[in-house]
């Protein structure tokens, strides 16, 4: 770029110019939408399988959920080598960071203190609703509607839970993450490789 | 016609990393340098004045054993460009 001195208009173009490019390329990869929303699925429908096949209690089923700190870890790590490897820090992937935070912190308190007060005929909704959350703002953020409409589709889910018995509920937690995440996370995916082709 | 253009701005490079840190919440060097097609010598000039000026931050740090400079825009910066483009648009208008 030359050191001159140019035009009013020209300096409006330059500024134009380079707003775009700092945020020409498209910096979601959907590989956590992917992680989550095939944890939640697998363990969603292990624990369904293993009280409608296997007849055991959820009090004996629960611990397939365990697997979740698995993924925790991997994220953590997974996040950490993103980070140093990152050029650019933008506003829009930080506000979407702290809103995956607070929906972290907030599905755990909620999970433990509903389980504490043995409202557990609750957990499934609630955690519907929380799902809703993340993702709903996540689209509108990124400006992605299959999240949006993922975001809109657990809340309608969190309504039908009063109509279906809580094992089958389960089944409405997997395919709540099937919409939300994981067919919003394959498309991010190609639309990412797309713009950094 | 430009006199009231602040000269620290009215220049293509600096402008051009202004207009970047504008948008980001912080940028590298190169991200800077791939984006605005400058040479590392002139950028590093043009990012001294700046951070002279009071407009950006430049923090260096080590990432894996290399050097890595980290440039970010400080509030005075944000007032400067948001007067530059103000006056920018007044021209404009007069000149229409």
């Amino acid at each position: 770029m030359e050191e001159e001195k140019f035009s009013g208009e020209e300096s409006l173009q330059l500024i134009q110019s380079m707003i775009n490019r700092a945020q020409d390329k498209f910096a979601e990869n959907g590989h956590l939408y992917l992680l989550w929303g095939w944890v939640v699925f697998i363990c969603s429908i292990t624990q369904f399988l293993l009280q409608r096949g296997f007849h055991l209690a959820p009090d004996q089923t629960w611990y397939v959920w365990l697997f979740t700190w698995v993924a925790l870890i991997y994220q953590l790590i997974y996040i950490r080598r993103k980070r140093k490897k990152m050029e650019v820090r933008t506003y829009t992937g930080d506000i979407v960071a702290y809103v995956w935070i607070v929906f972290g912190i907030t599905t755990i308190l909620m999970a433990y203190i509903l389980g504490s007060h043995q409202q557990s005929l609750l957990v499934n909704p609630v955690l519907l609703v929380s799902y809703g959350i993340p993702t709903f703002l996540s689209g509108i953020i990124l400006r992605f509607k299959p999240l949006i409409w993922g975001g809109v589709f657990c809340w309608t889910l969190a309504l039908v839970c009063s109509w279906v018995m809580n094992d089958f509920q389960l089944l409405l937690i997997a395919t709540a993450v099937l919409v939300a995440w994981i067919v919003p996370g394959y498309q991010l995916r190609k639309k990412y490789k797309l713009s950094n082709a | 016609m430009f006199k009231d253009l602040d000269p620290i701005l009215h220049s293509q490079l600096r402008l051009a990393v202004v207009s970047i840190l504008i948008s980001v919440k912080e940028a590298e060097f190169n991200f800077i340098k791939e984006r605005t097609n400058a040479t590392a010598g002139n950028l590093s000039v043009q990012i001294t004045k700046l951070k002279e000026a009071g407009y950006i931050e430049v923090l260096k740090q080590f990432k894996e054993n290399y050097p890595q400079t980290i440039c970010k825009i400080t509030p005075a910066g944000v007032k400067a460009f948001e007067s530059y483009v103000n006056s920018l648009q007044t021209y404009l208008k007069i000149k229409k």
